[in-house]
């Protein structure tokens, strides 16, 4: 830590990549501030350097070709909620950026890429994403690679925040008549739910032929329910079917968060609910306009 | 490379319509920099970890919480606080007037994110519903009133602005 801290505003994707790679460490990316300022009005972060992405054209803009969706990093929750791509081809991931808390001056600033790296498990826009098979674009030292996002969860050394800049976020569009929804579950008025869940559904003559499930808020990983889920596939969605969603989910969260969103018991059941409720909303919207 | 790093960056904002240039230390927030380098403490600290909404601000016609938005990011950057929300003649606004005349606030100490958010809420939505009353104030925290007054005078503000019509809040 420094008692004088640094700055500075890269304006290219280049330049930026290539001041990152040059320091030695200490520096902290910067985007919105929404995530990062509250630790440094209190002290608990005090990075040496501060680089402000935010001049970095690369990382802005919406935009679609060949049925894929490309979202610069610097897309504000706002701007999700709002724009007209974004709310024909990824409902989903409009509606989830719209229950984020926080207020409207946070969905004013908080960009998709700080909400995407700081990997917070009580976060909604992750799952929504997660669920319509994401993935992302990242610079590190001058070199581009894209990856799923479902794998950058995983990583360990990613550097993203310190090293790397997540550039854009890459969505298939959603199918005409892919049912959806983004079930968030809330003990208080508060920001945070308790249990998450994001759904997607296909339908063909009644029966389920592709679904996928993520739940968040309930382990300090967002889960990828594919296995529950599995047991649809085929089948038409009758209340036999929901209860038996309902019940495999809590065996796939291991260790249940416990905090004051909730108990890690209570926690494991609303996995249940949450993924019952989501996928009983999507199938009521699939196949509709 | 590292001639990008600097000690201190010289920003330029258009404060309430003035223009000011000030040296924005790397770390600090826009809520410190409008408090005690512009000295215009209307806005207010409540929490500085985005949960109050007291900090609101209006930046490039967006409402912001000022404690979460670091001053050296913005270089260039058009600001209102709650001190540049009053007519040119010294009069509340219309949004003001209806907080006033409806007994909306007790303290106030929330005034500033509670006036700022209910005007780019009638902005957006001129006739809100009760749901896009409370979504539109969800950023804000008032520890006096228990909201309901609150969402009164913003009807009343929605009503005031009807009855000026033609006339955008502010
Ligand atoms: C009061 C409050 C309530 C909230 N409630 C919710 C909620 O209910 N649900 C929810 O999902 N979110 C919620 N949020 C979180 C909010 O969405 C995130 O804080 C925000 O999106 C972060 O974006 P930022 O640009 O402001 O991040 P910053 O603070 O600027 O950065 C966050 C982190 O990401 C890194 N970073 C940012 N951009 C990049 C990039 N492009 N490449 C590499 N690294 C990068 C930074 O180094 C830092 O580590 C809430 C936030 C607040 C303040
Ligand atoms: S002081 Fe900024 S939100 Fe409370
Ligand atoms: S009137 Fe006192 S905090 Fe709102």
């Amino acid at each position: 830590m420094s008692l004088y801290p640094s700055f500075a505003r890269p304006n290219s994707l280049a330049q930026a990549s290539e001041l990152l790679a040059g320091l030695s460490g200490g520096s902290v990316i910067i985007a919105g501030g929404q995530e990062i300022m509250p630790y440094i009005n209190h002290g608990a972060m005090q990075p040496d350097i501060y680089i402000d992405i935010g001049g970095l054209k690369e990382l802005r803009g919406i935009s679609e070709a060949d049925g894929v969706v490309s979202i610069g990093a610097l897309t504000v929750h706002r701007e999700l909620q709002g724009n007209a791509i974004v709310a024909e081809k990824l409902p989903m991931l409009a509606d989830a950026a719209s229950r984020a808390g926080g207020g409207r001056q946070v969905h004013n600033r908080a960009t998709l890429g700080g909400n995407l790296v700081a990997m917070h498990p009580l976060y909604d826009i992750a799952p929504a994403l997660l669920a319509l098979g994401a993935e992302v674009e990242l610079v590190k030292a001058g070199e581009t690679r894209r990856t799923s996002l479902a794998a950058l969860m995983h990583e360990t050394s990613h550097g993203l925040g310190s090293e790397a800049i997540l550039v854009r976020v890459l969505v298939p569009a959603m199918a005409a008549g892919t049912g959806w929804a983004y079930e968030k579950l809330k003990l208080s008025g508060g920001a945070y739910g308790s249990a998450n869940a994001a759904a997607t559904v296909q339908l063909d003559a009644g029966r389920i032929t592709a679904a996928t499930l993520m739940i968040g808020a309930v382990a300090d990983r967002i889960i990828d329910a594919a296995a529950a889920v599995q047991g649809l596939i085929g089948q038409a969605w009758t209340a036999a079917a929901a209860e038996q969603l309902e019940l495999r989910c809590p065996a796939l969260v291991k260790q249940p968060l416990s905090d004051q969103q909730g108990s890690g018991e209570w926690r494991q059941a609303m996995a249940g609910v949450v993924a019952r409720r989501a996928m009983a909303a999507a199938v009521a919207r699939a196949g509709q306009k | 490379m590292d001639d990008l790093l600097v000690q201190s960056v010289l920003v330029q904002w258009r404060v309430n319509g003035k223009l000011h240039e000030i040296e924005a230390m790397p770390g600090m927030s826009l809520l410190d920099a409008v408090r005690e380098q512009l000295g215009l403490t209307g806005t207010h600290m409540g929490c500085q970890t985005g949960h109050c909404g007291a900090c609101t601000v209006m930046l490039d016609g967006r409402i912001v919480k000022s404690c979460l938005t670091q001053a050296a990011t913005l270089p260039r950057a058009e600001i209102v606080t709650i001190e540049g929300l009053k007519r040119a003649d010294g009069t509340l606004n219309p949004v003001q007037q209806a907080f006033w005349d409806e007994a909306g606030f007790q303290c106030g100490y929330c005034a500033p994110g509670m006036l700022l958010s209910a005007m780019e809420l009638l902005a957006e939505h001129p006739e809100p519903t009760d749901a896009q009353i409370d979504t539109g104030l969800a950023g804000n925290l008032c520890r006096c009133t228990g909201y309901r007054s609150l969402v009164r005078a913003v009807k009343a503000a929605a009503r005031k602005l009807q009855d000026t019509s033609g006339q955008t809040p502010g």
